[in-house]
Order: structure tokens, then sequence, then C-alpha cells
């Protein structure tokens, strides 16, 4: 699928150069509307000259060990400083796919991030848009990077 | 930039010409997060001369009113429908927005609309952004609009 191997490069360099943690990408899919449990999610919009979202969908424990390796600290529970560093990992990786989507690096723009966090809850695409989720696993963890790019731009 | 005033401006405007039902903001709440009790919620990343995301929170039974309104039917749960008119719902708000901002010489292009439902949920905003959250009522509950921004 398309950006299948942007996603997956971006994330990488990303968790590599910032996170200190070697992510491995699996097969892309879509996500569909399938539920979220017992997670975060980060998520950014881009706007411009192509319009989109861009989010990455933690299971806790996950996030949990990222948030640590991230912020070099120990962390327990969901709590301000990890939606903090998820929207950052949000916000970094939306910045990666702008310098893909948008080379000359002017006609996209990102908007601020936000985290969502719960039990159990659902992320829908409402626009019509083309969507890829990449799966990506660490140290027996997993979490996704999912883009959606509308058709309409 | 008055942020409070062009929200509650943009969103009792909406309600009375595309949804028909009457609005009424309370203050907005004081800085903080908080976890809001809320079922469905549709948000908009804005993007220009400062970068925003607009939200829009219900509990279910507000939720249900205003898409149900705003779609002309009567609806039981929140299903896509729901999501689709609250994702339209927060599309024309940061469209007025957009219109308010662009009026003082600023700016701002629209991302896309998201959903976000479920059981549970907490929406956090970074600590490092403006976050703006003004209550507003209709007859059946309460709902919330919100804009979390950074000025660059």
């Amino acid at each position: 699928m398309k950006y299948t191997q942007d996603i997956a490069a971006a994330t990488q360099e990303i968790f590599s150069s910032m996170v200190m943690l070697d992510v491995t990408p699996g097969e892309s899919f879509k996500r569909g509307d399938s539920k979220l449990c017992n997670s975060i999610s980060g998520i950014i919009g881009l706007a411009g000259t192509s319009k989109g979202m861009l989010a990455i969908h933690l299971p806790n424990e996950a996030a949990l060990a990222i948030t640590t390796a991230f912020l070099g600290m120990d962390v327990e529970e969901i709590d301000e400083d990890v939606c903090d560093a998820i929207g950052e990992l949000a916000n970094m990786l939306g910045g990666s796919m702008k310098a893909i989507l948008d080379p000359g690096g002017s006609d996209i723009q990102l908007s601020i991030p936000s985290a969502v966090h719960g039990e159990e809850y659902a992320v829908d695409c409402l626009a019509d848009a083309e969507t890829v989720a990449v799966p990506f696993s660490f140290n027996g963890q997993t979490f996704m990077v999912e883009l959606q790019i509308s058709k309409n731009s | 930039m008055e942020f409070t005033k062009k929200i509650v401006e943009t969103t009792e405007e909406l309600f009375n010409t595309m949804i028909f039902l009457e609005v009424s903001a309370d203050p907005p709440f004081a800085e903080g997060k908080q976890a809001i009790g809320c079922h469905v919620s549709a948000m908009i990343g804005l993007t220009g001369d400062f970068s925003a995301m607009l939200g829009i929170h219900c509990p279910e039974t507000t939720g249900l009113a205003i898409s149900g309104a705003m779609l002309g039917m009567e609806i039981e749960a929140i299903d896509a429908d729901v999501k689709d008119a609250l994702g339209e719902i927060a599309n024309m708000l940061a469209g007025g927005l957009k219109e308010r901002f662009a009026a003082e010489g600023l700016n701002l292009e629209l991302a896309i609309p998201t959903a976000i439902s479920g059981k549970s949920y907490t929406i956090a905003s970074s600590t490092k952004n403006n976050r703006v959250i003004i209550p507003f009522n209709i007859e059946q509950g309460q709902f919330f609009v919100e804009m979390k921004y950074n000025l660059n």
C-alpha cells in the first residue's frame, strides 16, 4: 500500500534516534473501525495541499515502555507525562510524513497533537480518505501508526 | 485573540442556522485538564498562522439529540450517522472560526475530522499548549467545545 514504506522508515528512524528503541514493522493493513482497548492514541492533523491525520495507537503497556525510554524516567500509569510523550511522538511522526508528502516544506502544515486514552474507544476517519496502518513490534510489545490522506486534497 | 468569544459565537450561529437547537454557553472551564464524561467526540486540526485542534465532546444523550436534530431523524445509539454528523459539526465549527480569524488577518487551513467514541476515554492536551473548554447547554443536556492552540 502507498505510504507503507514511508511510515515504516519514518517510525523506525524516530524510534531509533529519539526513543532509543529498535522497532520492527509488520504488514500494513486497513484498521477499519476496530475498537482500541486499554490504549492511548496520539493524533495530529495535516492541512494544506494534502489534508489528513496521522495517529499512533499504543496499548498501555507499550506506551509506558516507550515513555520510560523516551523521557528516561520510570512511568507506571497513563499520566500527563505519558500523554505528552505520545502527543510528541505523533508530532514527530507528523513532521516526518510532512517532509515526505511535501518535500518543498511549505505546502503542508501540522496542527497540534492530541492524546486520547481509555479502556475502550474507537477512532474513526470521517472524510473520504485513503487510510493505511502499519503495525510495529519491539521487545514483545506492539503498536501501530496510521495515516489518513483525504482523496479530495 | 478572544478564543472564547469566537467559539461561543461560532457555535451559537451553527446551532441556530444548521441544527435548529437552542443553545446557551456557560463560562469556560478554568485552565487545566479534566476528564469530561463523554461518549462521542469529533476533532479536527487547524494549521496556518497558528496551530490548533478543535473538538466537540458529547455525552451520549446530547450526541444523539444533536445528530438527530441535524439529520432530521430519531437516533437511538451512537452509530456511523452520529459520528458523521459530529464530524461535520466539527468541520463547520472549524470553518466558522477560520472565517472569524481571517477577518483579523490570521489565515488557517483545516485538516480532516476524526471521531472518537467509546464507553470510557479521556482526551488530554499537551501541557505545552493552551486550552479553552466551553460547556454549552441544550434542552437534552450539556456538551463541550474545546480548542487547544499554540501561537507558535
